[in-house]
């Protein structure tokens, strides 16, 4: 018997023409656990809305077809009911508090369920200890890290005890260990109280394994409803789909048989090919994939010695870096919430002043630059593309950065446009825009000036696998053009493909940098699937093409081998 | 980021109700008094009791911030304002204003304007940082109407906007933009930008909070409460007290004590307006004559 039965299902927002539903039709069973998957817009977050009864209740717009939770129709439920059977928990941590202290926002849905206040009690001591929250359960919200704050979203849902947990991209804002620790628990949640879950993910890779049935979404339909992952698998072989895992590409592109959903089950077919006189230690890595740093670009972008700050309060953020760049380098930066990722890049582009050591930007000390002087050779683009967007027109913002910086549009903001693909869309409005366009409008705003050093903060937030190799292709084309590029983001698939070094911060220091390929093997939360599979097989395999290769030449030997 | 921190004394042990009233009796006053004794008085009263709860601090830089203001205000009064007969400096002719003719009147009136607003800033700074959010959002959501939900909710998130505010400023002067130079026309032509932004990420901030309350059965019925505030006899003493202060205030608009005559002369002070002047100051400060009471004598603490 279906929890949640969707029948016809097609959904507009207000004053839109495109459904955001289209004729969706579903069955979900209790204790199921649906990973729904598809690109940026393509209606993830409409139907999981939908099943919480906020569309259309709270959205309005025009709604055909019916929801159904256990046998009743959703429209009849009244709202108290409906929140305690369907519990919703959103992306961002931040928007979705309502109370200032731990407790109160955990407790926050139990009262206005009208419970009582024995039952309230016990059950947040249960859900404090089941998420391990009860350390900082007497804590104030802002004082949290965002995995920390995400939890207690979650403790805030479940406290009600909804039979039903939906999940919009709950680990899209939190470091990779933050990210498996979330989805580790709601997995728990699933196999130990048969909570049935629907999770909607962009970065697949984290969560693929724990899924019981995948759903794949494309313009508002349920284009793909599949019951494991090996059919996914298959479904990926046969066509090009958006939301592969660079896992299952990389064995698609190798003209693999057999298609893994997890890395275990890789490690598996891997074997198959590989007896024990023939296992392959060379580093191809090291010979064929290594960039060779081009001599003609070593000029000194970037150079940090000794860097300390603290904020006002006294806390101290920046410990002793030291750190330089040179033109033409692609350094990724790594490291847990609130390590001092994004205070690092405030300092170099003057945002904020060093409290001792020295930065020096193109030769010049930044305690004697402000942020706007260096605005023509530092470009930034902050966690949230929106605060760069406020003019009628993307042209518009392009002319706007160029004429605060006085300089003359020589035909860059066409190249600019053309570029990141956007000459389309030059008269549009920009907040018309989807989320990857957005971005790249933000993006193209800072690249109008043509800055010498490119600082990205967690640019791949909200991006799908194709949007996210868009934006990396760009940024690789820019290296390849002298441009200095330094990314903050937790997308290890990301930074292992494009990134040429990552540098790990922890508690406000640098404590390691290096090349890609021995930064991102043999690690248990900073490393791509692909290395996690080559890993004691092959050693410094990091990237898709690097695996294809590697697994392409294991699959000869052992052909040609059963040949002989 | 929160505002609010614990702290240990009479202020922050109150019921939420009792600071309310006393927020809500100097807010009252504040509108409903022009006279600048009156308006001195209640200012001076805020400003004991946020020193009492231990926010001088940060009332110092509120108080800093609005002096700004202040003195805008000022100068837009005195410069278009020509009223009253004590004509302090008459200066040449401008476009549009006309002769420039500055009056102690004038400059008296802006004062007192420029006290009213420091009254209220210093209220709100005394709500922001001696009042827990949530404790104002609770005794809302059980009783209040929507329109004061809102306003709890707006005051709430006040500091994530100007969270919102740093990011967007600090994004635009990435792209070159210079807030601090040029005239005041210019400065303010570049500020626009961002709240126009700061308004768009506000209200979808709104929008999320919104949904995750409606998510959470906001508004489905009747709530029960996790955690009870307790009356304590403080209160029963604070609230009468700040009762009579009220009265008092609304004694003196019915008899016009609490009105003052700006122009075209600045009238003389009434003796009886000093005197009800002082019952209100008195009045006012009594949770901060208390709190230094609870703070020194322990059987009094134990009492109340």
């Amino acid at each position: 018997m279906p929890v949640i039965a969707i029948q016809n299902l097609t959904y507009y927002y207000p004053n839109t023409s495109v459904p955001a539903l289209d004729r969706i039709n579903l069955d979900i069973k209790a204790g199921e656990l649906v990973l729904l998957l598809g690109g940026s817009g393509s209606g993830k977050s409409s139907l999981i809305r939908a099943i919480a009864g906020l569309i259309p209740e709270y959205y309005g717009g025009t709604y055909q077809g019916k929801v159904l939770i256990n046998r009743q129709e959703i429209q009849h439920i009244k709202r108290r009911d409906l929140a305690q059977q369907v519990g919703l928990v959103f992306q961002d941590p931040e928007s979705q508090m309502v109370m200032t202290s731990v407790e109160q926002e955990i407790v926050f849905g139990m009262e206005n369920l009208g419970l009582p206040n024995q039952l309230m009690k016990r059950r947040v001591m249960e859900v404090s200890s089941a998420l391990s929250i009860s350390s900082y359960l007497h804590g104030t919200i802002p004082e949290l890290s965002g995995g920390q704050k995400q939890k207690v979203a979650l403790a805030s849902v479940l406290a009600m005890q909804p039979g039903i947990l939906l999940l919009d991209e709950p680990t899209s804002q939190l470091d990779p260990v933050a990210g498996e620790e979330i989805l580790t628990m709601v997995r728990r949640l699933n196999e130990d109280n048969g909570i049935t879950v629907i999770l909607a993910e962009q970065r697949l890779e984290r969560c693929f394994h724990m899924a019981d049935r995948i759903l794949i979404m494309e313009q508002g339909r349920i284009v793909h409803d599949l019951r494991n992952q090996s059919a996914f698998s298959v479904l990926a072989a046969k066509k090009d789909i958006s939301c592969v895992p660079p896992l299952a590409q990389m064995f698609i592109q190798a003209e693999c048989p057999q298609i893994p959903a997890t890395v275990k089950q890789g490690r598996d077919i891997l074997r198959s090919y590989l007896t024990e006189d023939a296992v392959i230690r060379s580093t191809l890595a090291d010979k064929a994939f290594r960039r060779r740093k081009d001599p003609d670009r070593q000029k000194e972008i970037l150079n940090i010695r000794n860097l300390w700050f603290s904020y006002h309060n006294g806390q101290e953020v920046l410990k002793n870096i030291s750190f330089s760049m040179k033109a033409g380098e692609f350094v990724v930066l790594m490291g847990s919430n609130g390590t001092g990722k994004t205070t690092l890049l405030k300092q170099i582009n003057s945002l904020l002043k060093p409290d001792r050591g020295q930065i020096t930007v193109l030769g010049q000390d930044s305690r004697s630059l402000s942020v706007e002087d260096l605005a023509c050779d530092i470009g930034y683009l902050s966690q949230n593309p929106s605060d760069y967007l406020f003019l009628a027109t993307v042209q518009e913002e392009l002319s706007f950065t160029l004429h605060n910086l006085g300089l003359s549009d020589d035909g860059i903001s066409h190249d600019i446009l053309e570029r990141l693909h956007l000459s389309q869309y030059a008269a549009a409005n920009p907040r018309d825009l989807s989320t990857g366009q957005r971005q790249r409008v933000a993006l193209a705003s800072v690249l109008v000036s043509r800055p010498q050093l490119l600082l990205l903060d967690e640019p791949t937030r909200g991006l799908d696998y194709v949007l996210k190799r868009e934006l990396g292709n760009i940024l690789k084309e820019l290296q390849a053009e002298g441009t200095a590029i330094l990314v903050v983001t937790h997308d290890v698939e990301f930074a292992a493909e494009f990134a040429d070094e990552i540098a790990l911060m922890d508690q406000g220091s640098i404590i390691a940098r290096g090349d890609k390929y021995a930064m991102l093997s043999n690690s248990t939360f900073y490393s791509p699937q692909i290395s996690k599979l080559f890993n004691g097989i092959v050693d410094g395999v990091v990237t898709l093409e690097q695996g294809r290769q590697v697994l392409k030449t294991i699959m000869a030997i052992y052909h040609n081998r059963e040949v002989v | 980021m929160l505002a609010f921190h614990e702290k240990f004394n009479l202020i922050h042990q109150l019921h939420p109700i009792t600071n309310l009233v006393f927020t809500g009796v100097v807010f009252l006053l504040a509108l409903i008094c022009s006279h600048p004794l009156y308006l001195l008085v209640l200012f001076m009263a805020t400003g004991t009791v946020i020193i009492a709860a231990g926010h001088r601090e940060e009332w110092l830089s509120y108080l800093k911030f609005s002096l700004i203001m202040i003195l805008m205000l000022m100068i837009v009064n005195v410069t278009f304002v020509h009223y009253g007969e004590t004509v302090l400096y008459t200066g040449p002719r401008l476009p549009v204003i006309g002769e420039l003719i500055i009056t102690l009147e004038a400059l008296a009136y802006a004062g007192g304007m420029g006290l009213r607003l420091l009254v209220i800033i210093s209220i709100f700074c005394l709500y922001t940082y001696a009042i827990h959010p949530d404790k104002v959002l609770k005794l809302f959501s059980h009783r209040g109407g929507k329109s004061v939900l809102v306003v709890t909710l707006a005051t709430r998130l006040f500091p994530l906007m100007v969270q919102d505010y740093i990011r967007i400023t600090e994004a635009q002067r990435c792209r070159g933009v210079k807030f601090g130079s040029g005239n005041w026309y210019e400065r303010i032509k570049k500020t626009l930008p961002v709240f126009k932004i700061l308004l768009v990420s506000s209200m979808d901030r709104s929008l999320q909070l919104a949904e995750s309350m409606h998510a959470r059965g906001y508004g489905s019925g009747r709530p029960s409460s996790y955690q009870i505030e307790l009356w304590r006899s403080r209160d029963f003493i604070i609230i009468p007290v700040l009762g009579l202060g009220l009265l008092s205030g609304l004694w003196s608009l019915m008899h016009g004590w609490s009105s003052y005559n700006y122009y075209p002369r600045l009238a003389d002070f009434q003796s009886e307006e000093i005197i009800m002047a002082a019952v209100i100051m008195l009045t006012l400060s009594f949770p901060a004559i208390l709190n230094w009471g609870w703070l020194k004598c322990r059987s009094l603490r134990s009492k109340i």
